[in-house]
């Protein structure tokens, strides 16, 4: 479905020093340099996978799906996407692919939705038939029946991101890419485009690239994640191989009836998160210490609830983020 | 072989209409969302065309010819130019001042998405409906002149190509300028270079000195807008202008089409 072998993406930009002179210099004479969005990347996808890219602001995960959706010339490396090269622009490969972004809408603002759709329906040739009963059926799944013929400027965050949904779903694309699509949402609405679009996979098993910041996005949905720091590949495989990427380690929770002294070697030794009073902590235990340290903690210390998990896969990141260096 | 082409671009040429009727529809429901405007921009095109009609009764009032035109002639050209300015700012202009903004803000991304072209989508997207009416205003005064002026049967026939192939070449320029809008990202200065540029073809090609009306019919042949068309009309012996008016449309869009891909390669999009 993508393959992409030493795919790279070059920027030139110039950098301006502050102040009225440096901005009069400037008009003149610009000093540029080069920089790697994207660095020799390649990637593999399948059709049916739900893929996220993940990686820190900047790290290139939208110059990537630019370039896969043909909104970008790579500047080097091959390209191909659903067998075509996306630069080249083919009209049958921008039919077959669709592309949402959270932070922008490709929707008419002076407009309802509706008639957004219905524009839709004209650029891809969708029957008449087909168009209504899509629509119906995107909105019920969506919840979005009420507001379909409100003007879009008018819609919440929430709403205005359910029609950008339809929109990219109507023609019934083989490949999306969603590129941030919660953000700025609240918790129900996020939990509610999630729901969504976990369903809308099973049933249509259509190919999903995402990239978002939010873990729980990445976790409901993704089976498979791409880490991107600098431009470049840092890991590519199954979401639980990531989970394990720091060690096959257990996250336990103590919560304690009276306040701790943190400065306890114990404590330094398995990465101890406090809460400001003192009286919770989040432990990163190695699992052939799980029940030897639980125990100790247990009988020493005044617990009154405790829990363990899985290493949840935001702090996986975050460590990942801080110290690239784990997974060269 | 022959018929499975005609079909595909019957085919095409159906999708484009149809894709470009859901534009006229959705300019319009956008422009009736705001009344006021939509009335304002009517009355002040009006306004426009009644003083630019009347400051050219005001010179005949002091003179009885400029160049080889008396004033029902002069006032028959002025005639034609508003009413493919009046057709260019109801299908086109609109465009040309949203271009840059929608390279900037990356805008231009959905339009690439499109199983269209995105010249079209870029270019023709927006429409201004209430230019409609004036235009039906401008093509009243073109023939009340043309009667004025005595065209004969043949200038009638031939009047509205005449007036499109003006429209196809003012738009096309348009498009060439507006494209280097890729490289240059702020579209102020190029779009104060078209209007200077529509000013300068307002006027007919032979009130300017012989160097200047060279550069502006051979080089940006924008007096091969108004003053091709209108001088065959008038004496159809004249036809070498009208000729280089369709030269002229095909050389634009072969620079165009060089100057738009090569934009789409360096278009960088907006970061999210």
């Amino acid at each position: 479905m993508i393959n992409a072998t030493g795919l790279t993406k070059r920027f030139k930009s110039y950098k301006k020093p502050p102040g009225f002179f440096a901005s009069l210099k400037s008009l003149f004479y610009r000093q540029y340099e080069t920089n790697y969005a994207v660095n020799s990347f390649d990637v593999h996808i399948e059709p049916g996978e739900i893929v996220g890219l993940l990686g820190p602001n900047g790290a290139g995960k939208t110059t990537l799906m630019k370039m896969f959706t043909g909104i970008i010339t790579p500047s080097d490396g091959q390209l191909k996407v659903l067998g075509y090269i996306p630069a080249k622009r083919d009209r049958l490969f921008r039919k077959q692919i669709a592309l949402v972004m959270g932070q922008k809408s490709q929707l008419w603002w002076d407009i309802p939705a509706m008639d957004s759709f219905q524009l839709l329906q004209r650029y891809y040739e969708i029957d008449n038939t087909a168009f209504q009963s899509r629509v119906a059926e995107l909105a019920h799944l969506l919840g979005a029946e009420k507001f379909l013929d409100v003007h879009v400027r008018k819609l919440s965050l929430g709403e205005r991101m359910k029609v950008e949904l339809m929109a990219c779903l109507l023609h019934e694309p083989k490949l999306i890419f969603l590129d941030e699509p919660t953000i700025g949402l609240d918790l129900i609405a996020q939990k509610n485009i999630r729901d969504f679009l976990k369903k809308y996979h099973e049933k249509t098993q259509t190919t999903i690239v995402l990239t978002s910041h939010y873990m729980a996005d990445v976790e409901a949905l993704c089976s498979r994640i791409i880490l991107i720091l600098d431009g470049k590949q840092g890991f590519d495989g199954p979401i639980g191989e990531f989970e394990t990427l720091l060690g096959h380690e257990k996250n336990v929770s103590f919560l304690f009836s009276e306040q701790q002294d943190p400065i306890n070697s114990l404590w330094k030794e398995y990465d101890a998160q406090w809460n400001k009073e003192h009286t919770e902590v989040d432990l990163r235990l190695p699992e052939e210490k799980l029940r030897e340290v639980c125990a100790y903690i247990l009988q020493h210390y005044p617990v009154i609830e405790f829990s363990t998990e899985k290493m949840p896969i935001e702090r996986v990141m975050k460590t990942v983020m801080s110290n690239p260096k784990l997974i060269q | 072989m022959i018929g499975q082409m005609w079909n595909r671009y019957r085919q095409r040429f159906i999708h484009y209409f149809q894709v470009y009727s859901g534009f006229f529809a959705t300019s319009f429901i956008a422009a009736m969302s705001f009344r006021i405007h939509f009335v304002l921009l009517i009355v002040m095109d009006l306004f426009f065309y009644v003083s630019t009609l009347g400051s050219v009764h005001i010179i005949y009032n002091h003179v009885s010819m400029i160049g080889p035109w008396n004033r029902e002639e002069l006032l028959f050209f002025v005639s034609v130019m508003l009413t493919i300015q009046q057709c260019h700012m109801a299908f086109v202009s609109e465009n040309f001042w949203l271009f840059s903004s929608t390279i900037r803000t990356g805008a231009l991304d959905f339009v690439l998405l499109k199983p269209i072209s995105a010249l079209f989508s870029s270019f023709f997207r927006h429409i201004r409906p209430g230019s409609f009416i004036n235009i039906l205003i401008t093509w009243i005064t073109v023939i009340y002149y043309g009667i004025e002026v005595h065209l004969g049967l043949l200038a009638w026939v031939l009047l509205p190509f005449c007036i499109l192939s003006g429209l196809i070449l003012a738009s096309s320029l348009d498009m060439v300028i507006a494209s280097s809008m890729f490289w240059m990202l702020e579209g102020t200065g190029i779009n104060f270079l078209r209007i200077e540029l529509q000013e300068l073809s307002r006027w007919p090609d032979f009130i300017y000195g012989s160097i200047t009306s060279r550069i502006l019919t051979i080089v940006v042949p924008v007096l091969l807008i108004g003053s091709a068309p209108v001088r065959f009309l008038f004496d159809h012996s004249d036809w070498l202008p009208l000729f280089g008016l369709g030269v002229a449309i095909i050389v634009v869009w072969v620079v165009l089409h060089f100057v738009w891909n090569a934009g789409l390669n360096i278009y960088e999009s907006a970061s999210s």
